[in-house]
């Protein structure tokens, strides 16, 4: 399936956009701090053989258009719900890579409606772990266990975004406290975790669980933290299974 | 003599589940088994776990040496006492009082009824693991040939002792390559446990024997003597002594050279040697009931599994009744066992007496018929064997798939098992972690716990 790229306007800004499109339900992934699409795209070509897959990049990120002032996860969470409402994607999968989860959360529950559900791959920031020390820490041993390949994605991300956005969404994502809002999320939710993410405790993975109301954990064993880059084939069939039995 | 901690196997059920109990009845969770300081287990972990990516044999040979560097010298069998034994077992309890006590089968759902009630629990029996040379495992005769003298020579130092001299080459294959399994059962009860019984119960406690009532075939060998043929997990009786085709396929992949075990004869059966009771020592226990004005009780059941759902539904209604949840499972499996963290994190536990199809099939059963869990949490005991019988991970992952929310192995490297002996250290190390916890409960009444019970069909109660 060859992956289309688009560029779309959410609260008034250009959005760039990637899209996979198969005969299944809209699934739009939502990247993760300081980086963009990029790192995500081999997931969208997977989950596009069977799903309508999106990619988007925040605003400030990527390829998309950079407000003077890096937005919050608030103000990130109501850009993704406009350009849904734009593109006319009805209640999709919302699928969050680590901070993206916290944006898709975030966007579940303050525009209830908008996605019908959500997967949160690796969801950050443990509630037990918030400090800046400690994050560094958990990305270094973390990031041994990448693939090396992504390094070079990492580094065109950040260099686009520029340092004082990618500074922005970490501090963004350390205030956000996830944890007050997943009680509140009333729609199907898989959460994923990489059985070698050192970012994300399996501890913390089952509290997540725990606070959704109609949450459900799988662990996908031996991976690191970006399982999307790492499994794309894989995290695609637990995604299509979760959505089978979700709708 | 022996010292008895070197003579009784520290990885056995009986062994594994007083450390538990005992542990729990001094408030203490059980890292490393309870075999090792607390401090030690980070570090004890990531070595047994880079010793999971060894190549299969020197896994195996780690199990045959473990094992073996547990096990007695032949010659100094006879050196072995019962009554100190007793004195080693019992000293493991702080004294009472209790209102109860357990004196009997082997059972880990019975520790778990047992950690309720924060009541002791002694066992009838006990392994004392016997070092041999040049038996293979696949050879009954040759091990009961070249151990039968110094079983009988303990017979004759230790009259209150029946031995069941138990050889299982289908699970046991790697422990039994340089070491036999002597179990041995009080048929008298020893001064070490009536000593500490009188010290603990005051009269009008109650004094309960949990009699499991599992059978198995064996060879007589003296009058206080059998040879049992295999053991409850994977294989049926009718494999070990007769085979088929399983057990051709299992010898087969063993490069065993046979296509079935040859067993001596079976004469009769007995009670199974490591869950089964030995019912003559009864006498004693009424007798010193009745002396000391207890209530004895005879809690009797068939299989060690019958009492796993009991004690699961009796845990998920005393946390209803305390106003928690009880939506949260732990399955353990063996000698795994954590009453401490169980009760601490809300769980409700369901033991499994090992890690083949049958114990799979009957947890799974357990939770056709109770209300589904959000969360299932197991702990799998790796013997080291693909043995006839033996779930795999696929089965578990069906099992884990029943809970509503979160259904996790707890300390198992799936690409390991069944050779990960990193599990025996994991699997606590990953509970410890869990979050939302509860604090630890007032003991349950054991007037309660008795009415709940004795109302169960699995049980046949009586006194």
């Amino acid at each position: 399936m060859p992956l289309e790229s688009l560029v779309r306007t959410a609260l008034g800004m250009k959005v760039a956009v990637w899209r996979s499109q198969g005969p299944g339900p809209p699934v739009v992934c939502v990247h993760g701090a300081g980086v963009s699409s990029r790192e995500l795209l081999p997931f969208v070509r997977e989950m596009g053989v069977t799903h309508d897959a999106w990619s988007l990049d925040l605003p400030g990120f990527g390829r998309s258009e950079k407000p003077r002032a890096p937005l919050t996860v608030t103000g990130l969470a109501d850009a993704v719900a406009d350009w849904l409402a734009a593109s006319e994607l009805r209640r999709p999968c919302l699928l969050g890579g680590s901070f993206g989860c916290q944006v898709a959360v975030d966007l579940a529950v303050r525009h209830p409606g908008a996605a019908g559900a959500l997967v949160l791959v690796g969801p950050t920031v443990d509630a037990r772990a918030r400090s800046a020390v400690r994050l560094v820490g958990q990305w270094l041993r973390n990031s041994v266990r990448e693939s090396p390949r992504m390094m070079p994605l990492n580094v065109a991300d950040y260099l686009d975004a520029g340092p004082r956005r990618v500074l922005a969404s970490f501090g963004a994502s350390m205030r956000d406290r996830i944890e007050d809002k997943l009680p509140h999320v009333t729609v199907p939710v898989l959460v994923v975790r990489g059985g070698a993410d050192r970012m994300v405790s399996q501890a913390w993975a089952e509290e997540v669980t725990r606070l959704l109301p109609r949450g459900r954990l799988v662990v996908m064993e031996g991976l690191p933290h970006m399982v999307p880059y790492r499994d794309p084939r894989g995290l695609a069939r637990e995604v299509a299974a979760f959505l089978e039995r979700a709708w | 003599m022996v010292k008895p901690q070197k003579a009784v196997a520290s990885f056995d059920s009986a062994t594994g589940m007083l450390r538990a109990l005992s542990r729990f009845l001094r408030d203490q969770d059980v890292p490393m088994l309870g075999q090792a300081p607390r401090v030690l287990e980070p570090v004890a972990a990531a070595v047994a776990g880079a010793a999971a990516r060894l190549p299969r044999a020197a896994k195996e040979q780690a199990y045959a040496v473990s094992g073996w560097a547990e096990a007695v010298p032949l010659r100094r069998v006879p050196e072995i006492r019962s009554e100190e034994l007793a004195r080693w077992v019992s000293g493991h309890y702080p004294r009472g009082p209790y209102p109860v006590a357990f004196l009997g089968s082997s059972n880990g759902a019975l520790i778990h009824l047992a950690a309720a009630l924060r009541t002791p629990w002694l066992p009838q029996t006990l392994l004392l693991p016997v070092r041999r040379r040049g038996v293979g495992p696949d050879d009954p005769r040759g091990d009961l040939r070249a151990t039968r003298e110094a079983g009988q020579a303990l017979l004759a130092a230790n009259p209150d002792l029946v031995l069941h001299h138990m050889h299982d080459a289908n699970q046991d294959r790697l422990m039994i390559a340089g070491m036999t399994y002597f179990r041995v059962k009080w048929r008298r009860l020893p001064q070490a446990y009536r000593r500490f019984l009188e010290e603990s119960l005051p009269a009008g406690a109650t004094l309960v024997v949990p009699e499991c009532g599992l059978r198995w075939p064996v060879t007589r060998v003296g009058p206080r003597y059998v040879f049992q043929h295999g053991a409850l997990g994977g294989a049926t009786r009718e494999e070990y002594e007769h085979g088929g085709p399983r057990v051709a396929d299992y010898l087969s992949r063993y490069g065993a050279g046979r296509e079935r075990w040859d067993y001596p004869p079976a004469d009769g059966d007995s009670p199974e040697a490591e869950w089964g009771f030995e019912p003559e020592l009864l006498a004693d226990l009424e007798e010193l009931a009745a002396r000391n004005g207890w209530r004895l009780v005879r809690m009797r059941f068939g299989e060690p599994e019958e009492l796993s759902p009991v004690v699961a539904e009796l845990y998920r209604d005393w946390y209803r009744r305390r106003g928690l949840p009880g939506d949260r499972l732990l399955v353990e499996c063996f000698l795994l066992l954590e009453p401490w963290w169980a009760l601490r994190s809300g769980s409700v536990p369901y033991w499994m007496v090992f890690n083949a199809e049958q114990s799979q099939r009957r947890a799974m059963a357990y939770l056709d018929g109770t209300d589904p869990f959000d969360e299932i949490r197991l702990m799998l005991f790796s013997h080291g064997v693909e043995s006839v019988g033996l779930a795999g991970i696929g089965d578990w992952r069906r099992l884990l798939a029943r809970a509503r929310k979160v259904g996790v192995f707890t300390g198992v490297d799936t690409r390991a098992y069944p050779r990960d002996f990193a599990g025996l250290i994991r699997a606590h190390r990953e509970l410890s972690r869990i979050r939302t916890t509860y604090p630890m409960p007032l003991p349950m009444p054991w007037e309660a716990a008795a009415e709940f019970l004795s109302k169960r069909d699995e049980i046949e109660w009586s006194g």
